[in-house]
C-alpha cells in the first residue's frame, strides 16, 4: 500500500522551484524560445503579395493573403496566445525571479532585461496586428483574465517604448556577451526593435533618434553591414556583426531544435519535396536592374524574353527562377528548369511549372536561407533565423529621412548606397544619390527595403503601414510567364486576393476570446 | 424451498461426482447434540455442505453418537434415521429431506426386491454424464440418483410408467419407458430459467430472482464462437447502452466503451474488475482470453455501483473467468477457429481519364486553366487506369486462434488451465504485420477446514508487429492518388508522383522497418476466506496486475524514384514501462436467514489500491543502417529519458460495505456505501462519500397475485438512487509543475533546456454523480419471455474539465469542477425461447438510449473549434453539439446570388451552396450558426437469435445504432481537397450542375477559390451525415457429431462451424463505416472522421469445439 501524499518525481513546485540561477535561466529560456517559431518565419512572407502558399494554409497564411477569413480563422486565437503565452513566462520570471537570492546582481538585472525585452516584442506584434489590445503587466489569474478589457494602441505603444528603454539599460552591448551567450539581446537589439516600433507607427523623428544611436556610434553596440549579401544567410556567418536579433537553432546532428521548413521551398530538383510558398512575379518584378533602372523603364535593358539577367544580384539570392544556376554544398552547379517542357530531363522535369501539381504555382522557388549543411533528405537545419539586422536600422533611418524630407546624398550614402553595394551593385547610377523627387524617392526605400527583406518575413507589415494593401492584396497574384497567352500577358494567374481596407487592416480579435470575455470589444468592420 | 446454510452454494451445477466422500472415514462423539449442530461437525470435519429446509430438522431433534472411523454414508444413515430424514447429493451439498415413507430411499441405500430392473445414463447437452440426477417413477416416491458416471438403476414394480429426471440448473425431462428396461439415455438440457440464473455483482453474487440492481450479465454463451479478437469486440451489441464504438479496426487498436452515454465531459470509460480485483484501466479487457469468460456483470446504476465509489460513476464492467468444477472429472477441451478477413473499402475513385476531366472542370470553375491537355486525357483513357494505391496496400489477412482448457476437481478442490493463442494478420501489406496474443491462467481453488483458498494466476503476451509510419497517413494518401500513377516500376523501385511528393505508403510497408511491441501483463488474485460460524465469514484478497510494455522500433531508410525517400533519420526506439497495480481488500460478511422471513446479509470491506507506473525511453538517430546500432554520427535524442522522469503514482484508500434485507424474497432493501480517499487531490478534498439505497418489490409472491403468476408470471419492481464518482483525472493536477520541458531553445549552437508550467487546480475534488434508477423484470409464459425495462436519470455534478482560459491568460490551466450533466435514458432487454418440434429457437433483444443534456456550466458556454465544424458545451444542449451553417440548398442562378445572403467578401458562383441567413442581415456570418446534435450513438440496440434443430445450430447477430449525427469532411467530402487530394470519388459525383440541382455536394471548384472557400472552409450540415446503421455483426452455422460417431474417435462431444462477422451492413452511410467514429468515447476528440481510419475488415472463417 502506498501513502496518500505522494508528488511528481520528475517535477518541481512554485514552492521549491525558485533557488538557483540555473533555474530561473530555464524560465528565461523558454520566454527566448516563444519569441517565435520557424513556421511562423517561413510562412510569413506568404502573406503578403512577396509570395503565395499554393499547398496548404499553414499559419492561415493562404487564407489571409486572399482575404477569405473571418474572425475564427485559426490563426488569430493561436497568435494571440501564442503571444500572451510568451508575456506570461515574462511575468512569471520578473514576478519570482527576486525569489533566488544567492544570484549576482548584474545577472539578475541583465536577465530582468531580457523578460522585459521579450515582453516588449509580444505587446509590439500584438498592436501591429490588432490594434488595441488587453495590456497584462503582471500573472493574471483566470478570472481576472476573462474581464479584462483592450487597452488603446498607442498606450501600448508608449509601454513598449518604456519597457525597451529600461530594457536597454540593464543589457549588455553585442560585444559584451561572453561567447556562450551569444543569441541574447542586446542593448543594440533593444534600440532597434524601438526604431522599429516607432517605424511602425509613423513617427519620423524618433526613428531618426533611435537610429543615430546605431549608426557611426558604439555605445549601444557595434553593427555593421556584413560584407557579403549571400553569406549573410549562411551557417558559417551566424553571429556576424550584422546580426542583432535573431531565432537560435541548432543543426539535426547537434539537437533537437532544428526545422525543416525550407524542404517545401526548395526547387524538387535539388531535394525539396514540394512547394509551400513560392516567390510572385510582383516579387521578381520588384527588382532593380544592375544600372539601377527598374525593368521596362527606359534604358533599363530589361528583355521580358530573358528577364533574370542584369538584374539586382539579391534576386538571385533570394528567388530561384527558370535556368537558376543552383550552387549545390559541393559547390558544383546544377541548372533549374521551371519552364514548362524546357527540362532536358523530360522524364522528370521536375521543377517544371504545371497548374495543380506540387511544383511552384507561379514558376519561382526560394534561395534565400538554404542551408547547404542540413540534412539532404529533408532540409534539417540548425540556421538562425534573423529577425532584426542592421541594414534594417539604415533602411529604417532612410525611409524615416526621406519622410522628413531629409534624405539627402549624405543620408542615402550611408543607408542605401552601401547596401546596394554589399549587394553587388557597381554602376554608380545605381549606387548614387538619385536625384528624383519626393513621389519618386519614397517609391525608392520602400522598393530598396522590399527587395533587401524579401522573404524575411517583414513585407506585409510594411504594406499595413504604407497603407497600400488595398492596391498590392486585391486581384490576381501573379506567376512567371509560363500563362496562357491572352491573359494578363501570359503572366500566370496565381491566386485571386481581396482586401477590403474598411476592415482588414486590423485583424479582428479572436471569436473565442470574445465568447469568453465580454468586455472585449471587436475592431472595425467585424 | 431451501435455505442454504452456506453462501457459497451456487445454484448452478457444472459436473457432479458420486459419493465418494460418503466413504471417508470419521471418528465422532456427540451426547445430546442438537441434529443441526451435529451436521455441522460432521460438514466441517470434512469439508461437506448440508443443505435442509430450516423447518425439516426441529431443535428437538437431539442425537447421540459415539463412532470411530465410520463412514460418513454410515454416520448419516444413523443420525438421520431416527428422524424419519433421508439425504441426497447434489455436487458437493447434501440435501436432506424427509425419508419417503416407501422402503426405496432417496440414497437407494437399501435394496428392495421390485419387478423390473431398469437403468440407463443421464448426460448433459455437452454430452459429459451427469451425475447426481435424481430419477423418479411419476406419481411415485419411487427413485434414485444417478452415479458419478450418469448412471441410474432402478427398481420399479413395472416398466410402464414414466420417468422424471431432474437436476437443480437442468430443464426437468419426463420420459415414458413403454417396455424399455435398458439403455434408457436421457439429455438434460441446462435450464435457461434467468430467475435461477446466479448473477455476479459487487463483491459477491446473487441470484437473479433476487437481483433488484441494473445489472446486466454477459454469460459465456455470447461471447463463445464470434471472431472477435478481444473481449471487448466479444461484448459490442450484447446489453442495451453498453456502447462500444471503434476508431480503427487495425490489429492492437482497441475500441471504447460507455456505458449508459457521456455523464461528463471527462474520461467516460467504466471501471473494470476482473476477479473481483480492480483493474487500472478498461482496455485490460483486451488481454483476456475471450475464451476464459464465464460472465460478465454490467453494474449501471448506484444500487448496484456505489460500492465501487469514486470510480463508479461511468459504470462497472465485472468479469469472472471460469473455474474447475469440484468432484468432477478431468475434461479437457480444444476450441479453433480460422478465417480470413477481407478489408472493406466504401469509396472508389473515378477512372484516371475521368478524374483528369473532372480536376480540369474544378480549375477551370476557379477561373484558373486547365490542367490535364485534351491528349493527356486521351492517354489516361487509352492506358486504362493502374491499380489504386490503396488497393495496392491492402490485403487479405488470416485470423485464427486456438484454445486449449484443462478443468476438474476432487472432493476440496478444483482446477482450471486454459492456454490459447490468437494471431490476427494484419491487413496492410508488408513483412507480416499483425498481432499475436497468448493466454495462459491456472484458477485454482482449495479448501482446508474452514479455510477456502483460490489462487488465480494469469498471463498474457501481446506481441504486435507494425510499420514504422502512421496508419492514418498511410491509408488517407494513398486514397488521395488518382489512378494515373503506378507504385511500383517494373524493378520493384517505388514510385514518387505530384500528389504524394515524396512519399509512397507500399515503400514505406514494405521496406521502412517496424515498431515491434511485446507486452507481458500477469495477473494474479489470492484470496483465503475463513467462515468463523456458519452465519459469518472473513476474507482476505491480494491481488493486482504486473504489466510491463516493450517497444521496438527501427526506421529504415527508403530511396524512392525519381526522387525522395523516408527515413533517412535511420531511428531506434526502445521503448520500456512498467506499471504494478497492487488490490489489497479485507471483508467480513454476515449472512444469516431468520425466523424464515428475514433475510440479511451484511458485509463491510476495506481495501486499498496502488499504482506505479515506471518508463525508460531510449531513441537513436543516424544508427546503422543495418542493425540499428550505434555508430559513428548517431545521436542520442533528447527525449531519452529515464525512469525518473516518467514515473506516476497513485493511492487510494476505501471502507466499503453493503447490508441488505429481504422479506420472504418479496420486499427487498439494500443500503450500499463507500468512502475513498484519493492521492489525486490535496489533503482538504481527498475523502468523499458514496452512497445508495436501493429496494425491491416481487409483486407476484403477493398472495392476492397468485393467479396472474400462475397464468403470466413473475413480476419484479425495482428502484435504486445514490451518488457515485469519477476521478479519472491525471495525477499532481492540485500542484504547480515547473518540469524541465521536452523542447529546447539554443544559445551559441548550444541547445539549452526550457521550462514548462504545470498551472494547478488547488481545489480539485471528486465528480459525483447522483443516478436515479427504476425497473421491472417480468416474465411470461413459464419464464420463456423475460422482459426487464429500465429508466434512468443521473445527475452529474462538480464535472471536472479543463476550463475554457482566455488567451490573455496564456496558459491552458488544470481541470477544475464547473459542469453540471443529465443523462435520462431507458433499456429495454426481451429474450423469449421456443420450441417447435424439433426447432429450439431463442431470441434476445436489447435496445437503449440515452439523451443527454447540460444543465450548468460554470464560465458560461464552451465553443471550440472542430476542423471546420465546432463543438458547443451549453446549458440547455447535449454535451459536444454540433455548430455551423445550415444549407439552403444552392445559389441557382445570378438573381439568386444578387438577391441572397453570401458570406462577406466572397465572390459566389451559381452552384455554390446557399446558407440560411438567420438574421436577415443579407451576410452569412458567425450569427447565423445552427446548433446541431452531437456525434454520440443513440438507440444502440443488439439482437440475437438462435436455433437449434437436432444436430445444427444457427446464431445471428444483428448490432447497430439508431440514430447518430456524423460528421466527415477532408477529401470525403471535398474532392480535391486543399490540393492534397487529386481524387474525386464516385460518391461525389452527385454534384451542382444546372442540370442536376438539387445534387448532394456543391459544384467543383478547386482550393484557394472564393467559391471553395464557400462552400467546403465554411462549416455547414453539408459534412453531416446520417450514420445510423444495422449491421450483421456476426452469423454462425453449426454442427455437433451425434455421440455416436464423436464417442468412436473418443471425444465427449465435437461441433463444427462457419462464421462470419461484419459481413452484411445496411446504413444510409455507403462509403466509409459508419461505425467507426471521430470521437474517442468522449468528446474531447480533435478532428471529424475522414477516413483515415484502417479499414473494417470482414471476416469468414471455420471453427472446431472438442471435449474429450
Amino acid at each position: 500500500c502506498k501513502k496518500l501524499d505522494l508528488s511528481p518525481t520528475d517535477a518541481f513546485t512554485n514552492e521549491t522551484y525558485w533557488t538557483t540561477p540555473e533555474k530561473a535561466s530555464v524560465v528565461l529560456s523558454r520566454a527566448y524560445q516563444q519569441i517565435s517559431s520557424s513556421g511562423y518565419f517561413f510562412s510569413q512572407e506568404a502573406l503578403s503579395d512577396n509570395a503565395y502558399m499554393g499547398r496548404g494554409d499553414a499559419f492561415n497564411a493562404a487564407s489571409l493573403a486572399a482575404g477569405t477569413y473571418d474572425q475564427s480563422l485559426g490563426r488569430f486565437k493561436s497568435e494571440w496566445f501564442d503571444h500572451y503565452a510568451g508575456i506570461k513566462t515574462c511575468n512569471i520570471f520578473l514576478e519570482n525571479v527576486d525569489k533566488v537570492t544567492s544570484m549576482d546582481a548584474n545577472l539578475k538585472a541583465r536577465m530582468k532585461a531580457e523578460a522585459r525585452f521579450i515582453r516588449a516584442w509580444h505587446y509590439f506584434l500584438l498592436e501591429t496586428w490588432w490594434g488595441d489590445v488587453p495590456l497584462v503587466e503582471k500573472d493574471l489569474t483566470i478570472n481576472e483574465a476573462k474581464v479584462v478589457t483592450r487597452t488603446p494602441k498607442a498606450q501600448i505603444i508608449d509601454f513598449v517604448l518604456k519597457e525597451l528603454d529600461a530594457a536597454a539599460t540593464d543589457l549588455p552591448v553585442n560585444t559584451g556577451l561572453a561567447e556562450a551567450d551569444r543569441g541574447r539581446v542586446t542593448k543594440g537589439t533593444a534600440v532597434a526593435l524601438k526604431a522599429r516600433v516607432l517605424l511602425y507607427d509613423s513617427r519620423w523623428a524618433d526613428v531618426v533618434t533611435e537610429c543615430e544611436k546605431l549608426i557611426g556610434k558604439t555605445d549601444f553596440g557595434t553593427y555593421g553591414l556584413f560584407s557579403s549579401y549571400e553569406g549573410l544567410f549562411l551557417p558559417q556567418n551566424e553571429y556576424n556583426n550584422e546580426v542583432m536579433f535573431d531565432l537560435e537553432f541548432v543543426p539535426p546532428t547537434v539537437g533537437t531544435r532544428s526545422y525543416t521548413e525550407f524542404r517545401d521551398l526548395a526547387p524538387l530538383s535539388v531535394g525539396g519535396r514540394l512547394n509551400a510558398v513560392a516567390p510572385t512575379q510582383e516579387l521578381v518584378d520588384s527588382y532593380l536592374m544592375l544600372n539601377g533602372k527598374k525593368p521596362g523603364e527606359s534604358g533599363s535593358g530589361y528583355d521580358e524574353n530573358n528577364p533574370y539577367v542584369g538584374r539586382d544580384p539579391r534576386l538571385t539570392n533570394t528567388v530561384v527562377y527558370h535556368q537558376y544556376q543552383w550552387k549545390k554544398p559541393d559547390n558544383s552547379i546544377q541548372t533549374i528548369y521551371t519552364k514548362p517542357g524546357s527540362d532536358p530531363d523530360q522524364e522528370h522535369h521536375f521543377d517544371e511549372y504545371a497548374p495543380g501539381a506540387i511544383t511552384s504555382p507561379t514558376g519561382y522557388y526560394t534561395r534565400k536561407y538554404y542551408d547547404p549543411t542540413s540534412t539532404p533528405a529533408d532540409f534539417g537545419s540548425g540556421l538562425n533565423l534573423i529577425l532584426i539586422r542592421y541594414a534594417d536600422v539604415l533602411l529604417m533611418y532612410a525611409e524615416a529621412k526621406m519622410e522628413l524630407g531629409q534624405l539627402d546624398a549624405s543620408v542615402w550614402d550611408k543607408t542605401i548606397k552601401p547596401i546596394r553595394a554589399r549587394a553587388g551593385f557597381s554602376d554608380a547610377a545605381a549606387l548614387n544619390f538619385p536625384a528624383s523627387g519626393a513621389a519618386e524617392l519614397k517609391e525608392i526605400v520602400r522598393n530598396e527595403r522590399r527587395t533587401e527583406f524579401a522573404m524575411e518575413g517583414l513585407r506585409i507589415f510594411d504594406i499595413r503601414r504604407w497603407k497600400i494593401a488595398e492596391d498590392v492584396l486585391n486581384g490576381w497574384a501573379h506567376g512567371a510567364k509560363f500563362g496562357a497567352a491572352g491573359i494578363d500577358d501570359g503572366y500566370i494567374r496565381a491566386n485571386l486576393r481581396t482586401f477590403d481596407p474598411g476592415k482588414n487592416y486590423l485583424w479582428p480579435v479572436p471569436r473565442d476570446e470574445r465568447a469568453i470575455n465580454p468586455n472585449l470589444t471587436q475592431n472595425p468592420g467585424w | 424451498c431451501f435455505v442454504v446454510c452456506l453462501m457459497c452454494f451456487t445454484a448452478v451445477a457444472n459436473n457432479s461426482y458420486g459419493q465418494k466422500f460418503l466413504e471417508q472415514q470419521v471418528t465422532l462423539k456427540f451426547k445430546k447434540q442438537k441434529l443441526t449442530d451435529a451436521l455441522d461437525k460432521i460438514s466441517a470435519n470434512n469439508q461437506v455442505k448440508f443443505a435442509y429446509a430450516d423447518n425439516l430438522l426441529k431443535p428437538s431433534f437431539r442425537v447421540d453418537l459415539n463412532v470411530t472411523n465410520k463412514s460418513i454414508k454410515e454416520v448419516l444413515d444413523e443420525v438421520l434415521t431416527p428422524f424419519n430424514l433421508g439425504y441426497k447429493i447434489i455436487d458437493d451439498v447434501i440435501v436432506i429431506g424427509e425419508r419417503p415413507s416407501d422402503a426405496t430411499s432417496l440414497n437407494g441405500t437399501r435394496e428392495d426386491v421390485k419387478a423390473v430392473k431398469v437403468s440407463g445414463k443421464v448426460i448433459d447437452d455437452t454430452n459429459l454424464p451427469l451425475p447426481g440426477v435424481s430419477v423418479k417413477l411419476k406419481g411415485t416416491t419411487l427413485g434414485t440418483v444417478t452415479d458419478v458416471n450418469g448412471n441410474f438403476v432402478l427398481d420399479l414394480p413395472t416398466a410402464d410408467g414414466t420417468l422424471v429426471f431432474s437436476f437443480i440448473g437442468f430443464a426437468t425431462k419426463e420420459v415414458p419407458l413403454n417396455g424399455q428396461t435398458t439403455g434408457v439415455n436421457v439429455q438434460l438440457i441446462p435450464e435457461q430459467n434467468a430467475l435461477s440464473e446466479v448473477v455476479v455483482v459487487g463483491y459477491g453474487t446473487q441470484r437473479r430472482v433476487n437481483l433488484i440492481g441494473a445489472v446486466d450479465q454477459v454469460t459465456s454463451k455470447s461471447i463463445e464462437g464470434k471472431p472477435a479478437v478481444n473481449l471487448t469486440q466479444a461484448l459490442q451489441g450484447t446489453s442495451p447502452n453498453l456502447i462500444i464504438q471503434q476508431s480503427s479496426n487495425e490489429p492492437g487498436a482497441y475500441q471504447t466503451i460507455n456505458i449508459r452515454g457521456v455523464g461528463t465531459f471527462n474520461e467516460t470509460k467504466p471501471l473494470l474488475v476482473i476477479d473481483g480485483i480492480t483493474s487500472d484501466d478498461v482496455g485490460a479487457l483486451n488481454l483476456l482470453n475471450p475464451n476464459d469468460i464465464e460472465s460478465v456483470s454490467i453494474l449501471k446504476d448506484a444500487g448496484s455501483a456505489a460500492i465501487y465509489g469514486s470510480r463508479s460513476s461511468n459504470g462497472v464492467i465485472l468479469v469472472t473467468t471460469k473455474k474447475g468444477s469440484k468432484n468432477s472429472a478431468a475434461t479437457l477441451s480444444y476450441n479453433g477457429q480460422a478465417g480470413i478477413q477481407v478489408p472493406h473499402v466504401g469509396y472508389k475513385p473515378v477512372h484516371s481519364y475521368e478524374n483528369a476531366i473532372l480536376r480540369n472542370e474544378a480549375v477551370v470553375n476557379a477561373g484558373l486553366t486547365p490542367i490535364y491537355s485534351p491528349a493527356q486525357i486521351r492517354q489516361f483513357q487509352q492506358e486504362g487506369d493502374h491499380k489504386w494505391f490503396l488497393d495496392e496496400i491492402l490485403q487479405n489477412a488470416v485470423q485464427q486462434n486456438h484454445n486449449l482448457s484443462l478443468s476438474g476437481g476432487n472432493a476440496t478442490s478444483s482446477y482450471l488451465v486454459s492456454a490459447g493463442v490468437l494471431d490476427q494478420r494484419n491487413n496492410l501489406v508488408g513483412p507480416n504485420y499483425g498481432l499475436r496474443r497468448y493466454n495462459y491462467r491456472m484458477n485454482l481453488s482449495s479448501e482446508f477446514g474452514k479455510v477456502k483458498v483460490n489462487s488465480i494466476l494469469a498471463y498474457s503476451r501481446t506481441e504486435i508487429k507494425e510499420h514504422s509510419f502512421n496508419t492514418g497517413t498511410l491509408i488517407v494518401d494513398a486514397g488521395r492518388t488518382p489512378t494515373y500513377y503506378p507504385i511500383k516500376d517494373d524493378q520493384g523501385n517505388y514510385l514518387t508522383n505530384d500528389v504524394l511528393a515524396e512519399f509512397n505508403p507500399l515503400g514505406i510497408l514494405e521496406k521502412g522497418g517496424y515498431r515491434k511491441r511485446d507486452n507481458d501483463n500477469v495477473f494474479g488474485n489470492l484470496n483465503a476466506e475463513l467462515n468463523i460460524t456458519k452465519d459469518f465469514k472473513i476474507k482476505g484478497v491480494f491481488g493486482g496486475t504486473l504489466t510491463a510494455n516493450h517497444l521496438f522500433g527501427r526506421v529504415m531508410q527508403v530511396n524512392y524514384l525519381p526522387k525522395g525517400s523516408y527515413g533517412s533519420d535511420r531511428n531506434t526506439t526502445d521503448d520500456n514501462e512498467k506499471t504494478l497495480f497492487t488490490n489489497t481488500q479485507f471483508l467480513a460478511q454476515y449472512t444469516k436467514t431468520i425466523a424464515k422471513k428475514h433475510n440479511v446479509d451484511i458485509l463491510v470491506g476495506v481495501a486499498n489500491e496502488s499504482t506505479t507506473f515506471q518508463g525508460n525511453y531510449l531513441r537513436l538517430k543516424f544508427t546503422d543502417p543495418e542493425l540499428g546500432t550505434p555508430i559513428t554520427g548517431t545521436v542520442i535524442e533528447t527525449s531519452s529519458t529515464g525512469t525518473n522522469s516518467h514515473t506516476i503514482e497513485r493511492s487510494l484508500n476505501s471502507v466499503f460495505g453493503r447490508a441488505s434485507y429481504n422479506y420472504k424474497n418479496k420486499y427487498y432493501g439494500e443500503a450500499d456505501f463507500r468512502i475513498d480517499a484519493s492521492s489525486k487531490f490535496a489533503k482538504n478534498n481527498r475523502n468523499a462519500f458514496f452512497p445508495s439505497l436501493t429496494a425491491g418489490y416481487r409483486l407476484t409472491e403477493e398472495s392476492f397475485m397468485q393467479s396472474y403468476r400462475d397464468k403470466f408470471g413473475d413480476v419484479k419492481l425495482r428502484a435504486s438512487y445514490g451518488i457515485l464518482g469519477n476521478q479519472s483525472v491525471p495525477e499532481y493536477q492540485f500542484l504547480d509543475n515547473y518540469r524541465v520541458s521536452g523542447d529546447y531553445y539554443s544559445f551559441n549552437g548550444q541547445q539549452v533546456s526550457i521550462i514548462d508550467i504545470k498551472f494547478a487546480n488547488p481545489d480539485i475534488r471528486w465528480e459525483r454523480a447522483s443516478t436515479f434508477n427504476i425497473g421491472a423484470d417480468l416474465s411470461f409464459f413459464k419464464n420463456s419471455l423475460t422482459v426487464s425495462a429500465d429508466y434512468f436519470n443521473k445527475i452529474t455534478r462538480d464535472i471536472l474539465l479543463p476550463p475554457v482560459v482566455p488567451g490573455v491568460w496564456g496558459a491552458t490551466a488544470s481541470d477544475y469542477n464547473a459542469g453540471e450533466v443529465q443523462n435520462r435514458g431507458w433499456e429495454v432487454n426481451i429474450n423469449y425461447r421456443l420450441t417447435t418440434g424439433a426447432f429450439n429457437h431463442s431470441f434476445a433483444f436489447n435496445v437503449g438510449d440515452n439523451n443527454n443534456k447540460v444543465l450548468k456550466l460554470e464560465g458560461g458556454d464552451q465553443l471550440r473549434s472542430y476542423d471546420e465544424m465546432q463543438l458547443l458545451n451549453k446549458v440547455g444542449l447535449p454535451i459536444g453539439s454540433y455548430v455551423a451553417l445550415k444549407r439552403d440548398g444552392y445559389f441557382q442562378n445570378l438573381d439568386d446570388i444578387t438577391n441572397g445572403a453570401k458570406p462577406a467578401g466572397l465572390n459566389v458562383q451559381p452552384g455554390d451552396n446557399r446558407y440560411v441567413d438567420v438574421n436577415g442581415d443579407g451576410i452569412i456570418d458567425e450569427n447565423d450558426k445552427f446548433v446541431f446534435s452531437n456525434g454520440f450513438p443513440r438507440l444502440t440496440f443488439g439482437f440475437t437469435y438462435t436455433l437449434n434443430v437436432k444436430n445444427f445450430d444457427f446464431n445471428l447477430f444483428l448490432q447497430g445504432v439508431g440514430k447518430r449525427n456524423m460528421f466527415v469532411r477532408g477529401e470525403q467530402v471535398e474532392p480535391f481537397h486543399v490540393n492534397y487530394s487529386q481524387v474525386i470519388y464516385q460518391h461525389q459525383l452527385d454534384y451542382w450542375t444546372p442540370q442536376n440541382p438539387d445534387a448532394r455536394f456543391p459544384r467543383l471548384a478547386a482550393s484557394g477559390s472564393q467559391s471553395n472557400e464557400n462552400n467546403f472552409r465554411r462549416g455547414s450540415d453539408m459534412y453531416l451525415f446520417d450514420g445510423k446503421y444495422l449491421r450483421v455483426k456476426n452469423v454462425q452455422v453449426g454442427y455437433t457429431l451425434p455421440v455416436s460417431v464423436s464417442k468412436k474417435v473418443g471425444m465427449r462431444k465435437a461441433r463444427v462451424y462457419v462464421t462470419g462477422q461484419n459481413v452484411l451492413t445496411f446504413s444510409p452511410m455507403k462509403f466509409i463505416d459508419p461505425e467507426s467514429t471521430e470521437l474517442a468515447g468522449n468528446v474531447r476528440a480533435n478532428g471529424a472522421n475522414s477516413a483515415r481510419s484502417y479499414p473494417l475488415p470482414v471476416y469468414y472463417g471455420f471453427g472446431i469445439d472438442l471435449t474429450l
